[in-house]
């Protein structure tokens, strides 16, 4: 079975508890290989996942999400337009 | 940390939200099912942390976002071993390690506890943070 993190998930009630990721095109920050953005992207609108690990971003775009768009780069380095998110999520990464 | 919030205001819509996701700066536990059998030793893991929360208050504190809502929850992850867990934790995360003896006391607990599985504890704050008035 090997290392398991949060199979409780924990992590997704919580965040469902003070945000609706519905229909909302959201940042992501420090997306690593997607073990959070796996859990939620079916329900937002879109998703751009952001991190520098070129090994883990890899991961993530193996899945091939339809509405998640992955780019390896850091929070410096990320330049989308104004106003053009309604959630940015730092993902462990703040 | 600052900058990042900064930017992030910049790409939001006017009523979107900033949410972050970080470890809180309490020690992280390995347990066998609810049976405490040490502690991670990270060594910069309470600044780090204790630095997103500060990062959270400048930014409020600036008036640039006012927090909406905080909650806590506990994130496990669990190994097949201790060996496998104690791998994962030195490889993923920054400069934490466990100690032999915690090694050692888990190994006992697994034999009391048959089928459990080793796990560590850290508790996790999610915050949310709406544009502010300035």
């Amino acid at each position: 079975m090997a290392i398991e993190e949060d199979p409780e998930g924990h992590e997704l009630r919580a965040l469902d508890t003070v945000v609706s990721f519905a229909s909302r095109r959201v940042l992501e920050i420090g997306c690593g290989d997607g073990r959070l953005t796996l859990r939620y992207a079916d329900k937002a609108a879109s998703v751009i996942a952001i991190d520098p690990d070129a090994e883990a971003v890899a991961a993530l775009a193996a899945e091939r999400l339809p509405n998640v768009e992955v780019r390896q780069v850091g929070a410096e380095g990320v330049d989308l337009p104004p106003h053009s998110v309604d959630i940015v999520l730092f993902a462990w990464s703040l | 940390m600052v900058d990042a919030l900064r930017r992030a205001l910049g790409m939001l819509t006017l009523d979107g939200i900033v949410v972050d996701v970080h470890p809180t700066a309490a020690a992280s536990a390995i347990e066998v099912e609810a049976e405490i059998t040490g502690y991670v030793e990270a060594c910069d893991a309470p600044l780090r942390h204790a630095a997103a929360g500060a990062a959270l208050a400048a930014v409020v504190g600036q008036g640039l976002f006012a927090i909406d809502q905080a909650v806590e929850f506990t994130f496990y992850t669990y190994g097949d071993t201790i060996e496998e867990l104690r791998n994962y934790v030195q490889e993923n995360w920054n400069d934490a390690r466990l100690d032999d003896a915690t090694v050692s006391r888990t190994r006992d607990a697994l034999r009391r506890s048959r089928g459990a599985r080793p796990r560590s504890r850290e508790r996790v704050v999610v915050t949310t943070l709406r544009r502010g008035r300035a």
